[in-house]
């Protein structure tokens, strides 16, 4: 019988454990692995929102707890535009309303209708509003299913009763989920004439938006210029706080899956203290002891983690599929999350296992073999 | 099990001293031992014993007398409240590591078989060989190789349960010889064994002996005892006579 043979039939023959060991942490990973996914999910779609379409980079206001409530005054936009190396500059403004009960935080995006097509903006149906209309309104098409509209029909929002002069599409969540209005009338109706919430920068050809959008971090420190999907969280706190939370349950996770490990060990341990007794008494040593109870867990730890990640692809296939969530919440798996099922079932084995293996290694032989 | 041949074929040769620097076979030295338990047990209550390298005693003496606890001592596995046990020249209490003293040096028979129930024969064998450098399969064969000496060919495959007392205590024997130890210690090795049993363990013991063993048995049949080269009585904790 091969050393792997034995970890193998003691894994076999120790059902409860090995199923209680496994169940522990599978559930601890499918947890870790969920909230990584998903978290991610958030981060990348709230990302897009500010990066739609084809721009350089994406200027916020800096250190808002709220990417929505960031703002950036006229001559703000005029100083970006200033900055060498700036080819364009488009203000959009993004606001939130409640339309009904269903929709209680609706997103208004006031931008110009000149400016769709470039920021990925496709038309769908219909045709875009007039630059200065104060009650011509487009639909994401998501919003216009969930609504119930299309074009033509009237839809009341941003202070108007607007017709819907089309259907668009931005490939994103959320962008679809909303409606876009002439940029003054979105202005107008929240009182912020002037102001935009993100400014999309397109750069002069040839030359880098990393030399520019550093630029304007420099030049104006009350700004901050977003680059990439990860960068978002310079922007909006609210993701740090997202990450921050994501991390301490990933944390208690791995502690609460550590205690559970622990204990199914040590029960098992009580169980098998005469087998321990015996294999140190026919001249195992403590390092093979030891060995052989690492062994088998981290097999079962590497079982509970695949169970684990596949648990996770159900749940958060529910999750996307719960109405209160729809649209907002996606899973975005990547290989981080597999090591992060593998970090997450090591770590509780290894935390878990501590205690129980050095009991069992501490046994007197002659005691071990004499318990009941 | 007449046929001991295979196992002295397949003996590694004998040589002076073993890996830990003990010689082989070992001698046998006890100073001043006793073995207290809490709440005023005394197993042994003083023991000077010196055992010849090489040579085969049977311990015997009353139930309780502290004969299983005695073996204990010298298979490392319990240690003395006081006095030295010195086997092969070297002092148990300066062991490192017992668990290989145990492995490389001592081949040892409980008085309970302590077999691992979940384990086949075979397998309950091959346990003391892991560590020892042998691969999987000459583990096997050398468990198979050590149950066919015990008149256990074919059952090899067989759960402790399913085997009878008499069969078990031989698959215990196998299991304590699967090393080559320099020093046999088996307790009641025959005491689940019919005549005949018991005749061919005798045998297989002799052989053991013969190839370079120390063997320290406990019994208490009298004609087993007097198979050995020397009997040791013990009573009360104490060896009462045995001239060596
Ligand atoms: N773990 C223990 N705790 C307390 N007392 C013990 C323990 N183990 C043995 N004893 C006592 O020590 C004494 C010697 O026990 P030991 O097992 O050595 O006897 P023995 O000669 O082998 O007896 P038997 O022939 O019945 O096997 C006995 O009185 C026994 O009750
Ligand atoms: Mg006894």
């Amino acid at each position: 019988m091969t050393f792997l043979g034995l970890i193998a039939r003691n894994i076999w023959s120790k059902k409860a454990r090995s199923v209680g060991l496994t169940a522990a942490v599978a559930f601890a990973v499918m947890t870790v692995v969920t909230l990584a996914v998903t978290s991610r999910g958030l981060e990348s779609s709230a990302a897009q929102i500010i990066s739609v379409g084809k721009a350089d980079f994406t200027v916020v206001q800096k250190g808002v707890s709220d990417t929505l409530s960031s703002t950036i005054d006229e001559q703000e936009m005029a100083r970006i535009r200033a900055t060498p190396g700036v080819a364009s500059a488009v203000g959009v403004l993004v606001a939130t309303e409640k339309i009904n009960a269903a929709n209680p935080v609706f997103i208004e995006i006031g931008i110009s209708p000149s400016q769709l097509a470039a920021f990925g903006v496709t038309i769908v149906r219909g045709h875009a509003y007039a630059p200065d209309a104060t009650n011509q309104v487009m639909l994401g098409w998501r919003a216009a299913a969930n609504l119930g509209l299309n074009v033509g029909d009237r839809f009341k929002a941003n202070g108007a009763v607007n017709t819907v002069t089309g259907i668009y599409s931005t490939g994103n969540p959320f962008g679809d989920a909303a409606a876009m209005f002439p940029l003054p009338a979105v202005q107008a109706y929240n009182r912020v004439p002037g102001i935009v919430t993100l400014a999309f920068v397109k750069v002069v050809p040839g030359v880098s938006p990393a030399t520019v959008s550093s630029r304007i971090d420099h030049d104006m420190p009350e700004l901050t210029t977003i680059r990439t999907a990860s960068q978002f969280g310079r922007a909006d706190r609210n993701l740090v706080y997202l990450q921050a939370a994501v991390n301490g349950s990933t944390v208690l996770a791995v502690l609460i899956g550590a205690v559970i490990v622990g204990n199914t060990m040590l029960l098992s341990l009580f169980e098998r203290t005469r087998e321990f007794g015996l294999l140190r008494a026919v001249g195992w040593t403590r390092r093979r002891t030891a060995g052989l109870l690492m062994g088998e867990s981290l097999l079962l730890g590497v079982g509970g983690a695949a169970i684990g990640v596949g648990l996770s692809f159900v749940v958060t296939a529910v999750l996307e599929r719960l109405p209160a969530l729809r649209g907002i919440l996606h899973a975005e798996y990547s290989a981080n999350a597999f090591w992060r099922a593998l970090l997450t079932a090591l770590a509780m084995i290894l935390i878990g296992s501590v205690y129980p293996i050095v009991r069992a290694t501490l046994l007197s032989p002659l005691q071990a073999l004499s318990h009941e | 099990m007449s046929d001991t041949t295979a196992t002295d074929g397949s003996r590694a040769r004998r040589t002076d001293s073993s890996r830990c620097g003990m010689e082989r076979p070992p001698s046998i030295v006890l100073e001043g031992v006793t073995r207290h338990y809490p709440g005023r047990v005394t197993a042994l209550a003083g023991i000077d014993l010196t055992v010849d390298a090489g040579s085969f005693v049977a311990i015997t003496g009353p139930s309780g007398c502290g004969k299983s606890t005695l073996l204990h001592l010298i298979a490392g596995i319990d240690e003395p409240t006081s006095g030295t046990v010195v086997v092969g020249g070297i002092d148990l209490a300066q062991l490192h590591d017992a668990g290989s003293y145990r492995r490389d040096e001592v081949g040892l028979v409980f008085q309970l078989h302590q077999l691992l129930p979940r384990l086949s024969a075979r397998a309950n064998v091959e346990l003391p060989m892991f560590g020892t450098g042998r691969s999987a399969r000459a583990r096997k064969v050398r468990a198979d190789e050590l149950l066919a000496l015990v008149d256990l060919a074919g059952r090899e495959e067989r759960l402790p349960v399913q085997l009878s007392g008499g069969e078990r205590q031989r698959v215990a024997i196998a299991r304590a010889l699967a090393n080559d130890p320099g020093l046999l210690l088996a307790d009641e090795p025959t005491g689940s064994l019919d005549s005949e049993a018991t005749d061919n363990v005798m045998r297989l013991f002799r052989n053991v002996q013969q190839s370079g063993t120390t063997i320290v048995m406990v019994t208490h049949e009298r004609d087993v005892a007097e198979l050995a080269d020397r009997v040791i009585h013990m009573r009360d904790g104490r060896v009462v006579d045995g001239p060596h």
